[in-house]
């Protein structure tokens, strides 16, 4: 195998595993605790911008950089989960939207400190206990490894009985409530975990790419990520891993049935895009899913 | 100095209180986000590009055909989409997946079909506009407000005394009982899915008219419209038109002060706030929280 | 009959300009099984929204143990030893059966974030213990056969009875049952009031609310009646069933 066409195939597995972490963080708020939220891709962008930002300017090392970035995103979690007691639903959805747009126009207008537009480059490669990570194969096992730990973490949660009280509270929260549950704190901790883990996804992002900006965390990538969830399959474990794989490489076969590359971009989009009518039309619980949105009632 | 803020505002909000309103309608009788009413907005500029200015048509003509097209995609949009789901008995939040994933279907096409650059359906040079009361306002803005304060006020007179007003009324508070006094809800739905696409179409010709236009222009603008009416509050469209004029106030002063750059952080400060504080808005009725 | 258990005061509860609890008191004693009677819209399942913290009061107590319920949040109530059922029937359909009745166990380990990563073996040995529990309930009750399949596939009377298996498996003191019995039946109906019938030997209080007199004679020690938000009778159930003022509110 060539080496051009081995590294394309080790970064689309890459881009895999940055997906399977934050598909798995996102089915954790909306697949098991039934909580739509296309804000994810700010908890990503905000991973990604500690992360290079510690990197390029306080040079420290990249599991400290994960570290902050986690801590950070976790708070920001908890901004985004505590208006999620008051507001339902639906209109909850369009807040989670108000603040990735947010989130976005912090990183990309305050120029004095993420450098706005013109984004961050030279990232530095990261060093963990004397391990340069720099081929593709590096970077894979790194991803790799962080993948199965989020995944790993995101099961425990899904088995334990604090996963049964998530899913109890995306049924019937009222009664969540009745058997003692404090689910306004559930809530606000589902979020809090779900974005730090998605920050793990953007500081692998930032080392990977080695160059970051605004650009790459828009709601477009949020909705990207939501339709990566249900595909896959919300609420379920693997999910996150079927639909990632199938959303992230479905566009790249297209490559080769000789598509102009200018076009790549948008035939992306209307692929995932089409995908999620498609399957709210006929599979709204995607491939492997347990829950499809849906209260149970019928309409007629 | 103010008087040309208060003037791009006055302009602004003009077209927020017809996307406000046309989603507003919309949602009134279907409760969900018809997200998919961004494309109606972007379609409605670039049909009138193709039309117009690549077809060659008389200016009147192409847009009057654009937004008769606009209207037609809204209607499609429920009848191929919405109304299947609708009867399968989705919930809102399947709804508002599906419109999600159809806009960006749409909004691709468009990318593809006439490129991501900014366009224009402007013809001949910049005007430079007339002084009304030290602010320089163009022709076109000023049809602007006046198309809007017009379409406006004719369609809430009309729901408030037409018989089909009436039937939007009633299917918007009660959808079974309106079925049982004999009313087809599903073609009350698909008339506030013309209507409300002719009037997004309509914005979307205004602001290319005014400004310029780009593929992605439709989100941004169908979220303003949302702002509007969640500070509006649903349902009322004096409502929806206090918001509107709020919000395009709001952005241009405090564009004014902080920069442009700040547009949407403000517009959905807004939004926040009122989701927090008062959802219905300022002349809605109180939307029910979880609960028993 | 020993001191008050819950002692509800003076409730008061406007909906709209609209009184649903005008100045409630009644109060229930330990091992007592109240029964909870009067016509529809009367606020006896108002009185179980704001007594199991769902629904603020305007005004008044109901003290239990000493502890003012009113004010409480709904989840720190249902910690204190207070479980419910509700009207229209609420279980996670989607859960297992057995899931349904684990959800109920108060103060499990595992349904700790700190615990579920750093005391994993607790969480598993609470859990297992949970399991043994449950499953000996819905054996006592016949439903452990179908235990691992989903609650939706229950017959609507057996939704009932694991309800009320939620609220044993809760080791409640003061249960508040809304229509236990409704709309199943007549075999079912024994069952579950055979179930009723045991608590007050286990030291519970039960307030039960329902339509079926039947019921309500059967298994009530004390029967309150309730009409327009507050008390109109109180005493055995031969008492009220025969006290004129009752006789006049159901038919006139």
């Amino acid at each position: 195998m060539t080496r051009p066409l081995m590294e394309y195939l080790l970064h689309i597995l890459i881009l895999i595993g940055i997906y399977v972490i934050l598909a798995s963080s996102l089915n954790l708020i909306a697949g098991y605790t039934g909580i739509l939220s296309i804000a994810h891709a700010a908890f990503y962008g905000i991973g990604a911008y500690v992360a290079a930002l510690m990197a390029l300017r306080l040079e420290t090392s990249f599991l400290v950089n994960v570290f902050c970035a986690i801590a950070l995103s976790g708070i920001l979690g908890a901004v985004v989960g505590i208006p999620s007691l008051r507001i339902r639903d639906d209109y909850f959805v369009i807040a989670t939207f108000a603040f990735q747009v947010i989130t976005f126009s912090v990183l990309n207008n305050w120029v004095s400190f993420t450098s706005g537009p013109m984004g961050l480059p030279g990232i530095p490669q990261p060093v963990i206990f004397g391990w340069v990570v720099s081929s593709h194969w590096d970077y894979l096992v790194l991803v790799f490894c962080f993948a199965a730990l989020t995944w790993w973490i995101v099961r425990r949660i899904a088995l334990s009985p604090f996963g049964r009280v998530l899913q109890a509270i995306r049924e019937d929260e009222v009664f969540a409530l009745a058997t003692g549950k404090n689910v306004a704190l559930y809530k606000v901790l589902v979020f809090i975990i779900g974005a730090g883990l998605a920050a793990i996804a953007g500081s692998l992002y930032a080392v990977y790419i080695s160059f970051i900006d605004p650009t790459s965390f828009t709601v477009m990538e949020s909705i990207f990520i939501i339709s990566i969830v249900i595909i896959g399959g919300a609420g379920s474990l693997w999910g996150p891993v079927v639909g990632a794989v199938v959303l992230v490489t479905l566009p790249e076969l297209l490559r080769f049935v000789g598509l102009p590359s200018a076009f790549a971009a948008n035939v992306r989009q209307i692929l995932y895009g089409g995908l999620l009518v498609a399957f709210m039309m006929w599979r709204p619980r995607g491939f492997l899913g347990e829950y499809s949105f849906q209260s149970g009632e019928v309409r007629e | 100095m103010i008087v040309q803020v208060v003037a791009n505002g006055a302009v602004a909000s003009a077209i927020y209180v017809l996307i406000g309103t046309s989603f507003g309608q919309i949602y009134r009788v279907t409760r969900f986000f018809h997200f998919a009413h961004g494309i109606v907005f972007t379609a409605g500029a670039y049909l009138t590009l193709l039309l117009s200015v690549r077809l060659g048509l008389p200016m009147g003509v192409g847009i009057g055909l654009s937004i008769g097209l606009c209207a037609v995609l809204g209607c499609l949009m429920d009848i191929g989409v919405y109304r299947p789901l609708w009867h399968k008995g989705a919930s809102p939040l399947v709804l508002l997946l599906g419109s999600l994933g159809m806009y960006i279907v749409l909004q691709n096409l468009v990318s593809m079909l006439f490129g991501d650059d900014t366009k224009t359906i402007r013809s001949g040079a910049v005007r430079e506009g007339v002084l009304v009361f030290g602010a320089r306002v163009t022709p076109v803005q000023i049809g602007t407000i006046v198309t809007s304060v017009v379409l406006v006020t004719t369609l809430w007179l009309f729901l408030r005394h037409s018989k089909m007003g009436r039937a939007m009324r009633a299917v918007a508070v009660d959808p079974a009982l309106a079925e049982v006094c004999g009313i087809d809800s599903d073609r009350v739905i698909l008339r506030a899915f013309a209507i409300g696409s002719g009037l997004a179409g309509i914005a979307g010709v205004l602001v290319a008219l005014d400004v310029d236009m780009t593929p992605t222009m439709g989100m941004n603008a169908l979220m303003m419209g949302v702002v509007a009416v969640i500070v509006g509050g649903v349902g009322s469209i004096p409502g929806v038109a206090l918001g509107a004029l709020l919000l395009g106030m709001a952005q241009h002063l405090g564009v004014w002060f902080i920069g442009s750059q700040w547009k949407d952080a403000i517009a959905f400060g807004i939004l926040v706030v009122f989701l927090l504080f008062r959802p219905q808005g300022f002349l809605g009725r109180p939307i029910k929280m979880a609960g028993v | 009959m020993s001191a008050a258990f819950l002692q509800i005061k003076g409730l008061e509860k406007r909906f709209d300009g609209v009184k649903a609890l005008a100045g409630f008191s009644c109060s229930v004693g330990e091992g007592e099984i109240l029964g909870l009677i009067g016509p529809n819209g009367a606020g006896k399942t108002t009185l179980f929204n704001v007594i199991s913290g769902f629904l603020a009061a305007d005004r008044g107590k109901a003290l239990y143990r000493g502890k003012d319920l009113i004010g409480m949040s709904p989840h720190r109530i249902a910690n204190s030893g207070v479980a419910r059922t509700f009207q229209n029937l609420r279980l996670i359909r989607q859960l297992s059966i057995l899931d349904n009745v684990l959800l109920s166990f108060r103060n499990q380990p595992g349904e700790r974030l700190g615990n579920v990563f750093f005391r994993w073996k607790k969480c598993i040995q609470s859990e297992e213990e949970n399991r043994q529990k449950a499953f000996s309930l819905l054996k006592e009750t016949g439903l452990a056969e179908k235990a691992n399949g989903p609650a939706e596939d229950l017959s609507y009377g057996q939704q009932k009875l694991l309800s009320l298996v939620c609220c044993l498996a809760a080791e409640a003191d003061l249960l508040l049952l809304d229509e236990p019995v409704a709309g199943i039946a007549p075999e079912a109906i024994e069952k579950i009031l055979e179930i009723i019938r045991r608590l007050p030997s286990q030291g519970k209080s039960v307030i039960l609310i329902e339509h079926n007199l039947d019921a309500v004679m059967e298994v009530c020690d004390r029967v309150v009646f309730m009409d327009a938000g507050a008390k109109v009778s109180e005493g055995t159930p031969e008492e009220v069933r025969n006290d004129p003022k009752v006789i006049e509110a159901y038919i006139g």
